[in-house]
């Protein structure tokens, strides 16, 4: 069990947030991470749409062969990304505790543009507290 | 749990082939020209009844559930029929997309998250499910390029293996192997009687197919 990274994408597509944990992923430039991000919030949408029975959510895991990503989707649009190993049980769990620190940490920041990258060191420390910690492999 | 509609696409974007089961929102049928013949009788552009009865075998949801569950005439010619006439109203419970919308946004959705895959981890990685709130979509895809998707109610388990089963079954024995299927035309759907049966049976032997 491994956490690979974190993304916090805003309610528009543009990623405010993005952090590596540990290896297993391409290192990616922060311009393809930016692409992704949009493309991600692109495909969150549509999936709503294909829903065979009823309304749906957007997706909530995404899975590959070796590693899944897990999204939150907050009342407000932002959503947070969490990309771990298959195996790992408590990625949604986790995206809430990152999302009280998102709330604690940011959002009550006078000094944080919403919608605009996070550039708040306590953010940074409480992410590298909460995730660096729960993953095998250090910050 | 339960297997609500299978989508095969060819390695040109088209999708060659749909069936459906358990789907309370059956999709619109597409406009004309949007998608292949022979691809599902259920959801082919209707053509104007000749003896003007517009509520033909076809208009049903009843009789395209039928209809889409097996018995289905071999690769389907549609008839050059088609006049002015729009085709009569949708029932009540069809407020999805029309078909070719719906398998153009599945297969941007799939092909767009596959070249995530592989950019995120620099292999040849597949992507292989994803799931909602209501759904989840699976892939498989074979190395000539043809993609299997299914949707199956999300918390159901990997179906690759039943993807793969139904590859090297009904799709060599019924489309692959068949004289009669035109693969790759990019005219052509591949739908066919065996094949249809043949699929509807696996799937409805699955343990998950309630």
């Amino acid at each position: 069990m491994a956490i690979f990274g974190l993304w916090v994408i805003n309610k528009a597509g543009g990623l405010v947030y993005q952090r590596n944990f540990s290896d297993g992923l391409a290192q990616l430039s922060m311009n393809e991470y930016l692409v992704m991000a949009g493309t991600l919030h692109g495909i969150h949408a549509i999936t709503s749409r294909l829903s065979p029975t009823g309304s749906s959510s957007g997706a909530q895991v995404i899975e590959a062969e070796t590693f899944k990503m897990t999204i939150l989707l907050t009342a407000t649009g932002t959503k947070f990304v969490l990309l771990t190993s298959l195996s790992d049980p408590s990625a949604e769990s986790l995206l809430q505790k990152v999302y009280e620190i998102y709330a604690d940490a940011t959002m009550k920041n006078p000094f944080h543009t919403p919608e605009m990258p996070i550039r708040s060191e306590k953010f940074d420390v409480r992410i590298g507290n909460l995730l660096g910690a729960s993953s095998s492999g250090a910050v | 749990m339960t297997v609500h509609s299978l989508y095969i696409f060819d390695r040109h974007c088209n999708c060659v082939y749909y069936q459906d089961w358990h789907r309370t929102k059956p999709p619109k049928p597409a406009v004309e020209g949007g998608i292949l013949p022979a691809v599902s009788r259920a959801v082919t552009p209707r053509a104007a009844s000749s003896d003007g009865n517009t509520t033909s075998t076809f208009t049903s949801p009843r009789n395209t559930l039928n209809l889409s569950s097996g018995i289905v005439v071999a690769v389907n010619e549609e008839p050059q029929a088609r006049n002015a006439i729009e085709p009569p109203a949708q029932p009540p419970s069809s407020t999805g997309l029309p078909f070719d919308e719906e398998t153009k946004l599945v297969y941007g959705v799939i092909l767009s998250l596959r070249n995530m895959v592989k950019k995120l981890t620099k292999r040849d990685e597949q992507f292989t499910n994803y799931r909602t709130s209501t759904y989840k979509m699976h892939l498989y895809e074979t190395i000539s390029g043809y993609k299997f998707v299914m949707l199956t109610d999300p918390r159901a388990d990997s179906v690759r293996f039943i993807l793969r089963q139904l590859y090297s079954g009904p799709f060599m024995d019924y489309v692959v192997r068949n004289p009669i299927v035109d693969m790759d035309s990019r005219e052509h759907g591949i739908d066919n009687e065996y094949f249809r049966a043949s699929v509807d049976r696996i799937i409805r032997g699955l343990s998950i197919f309630q």
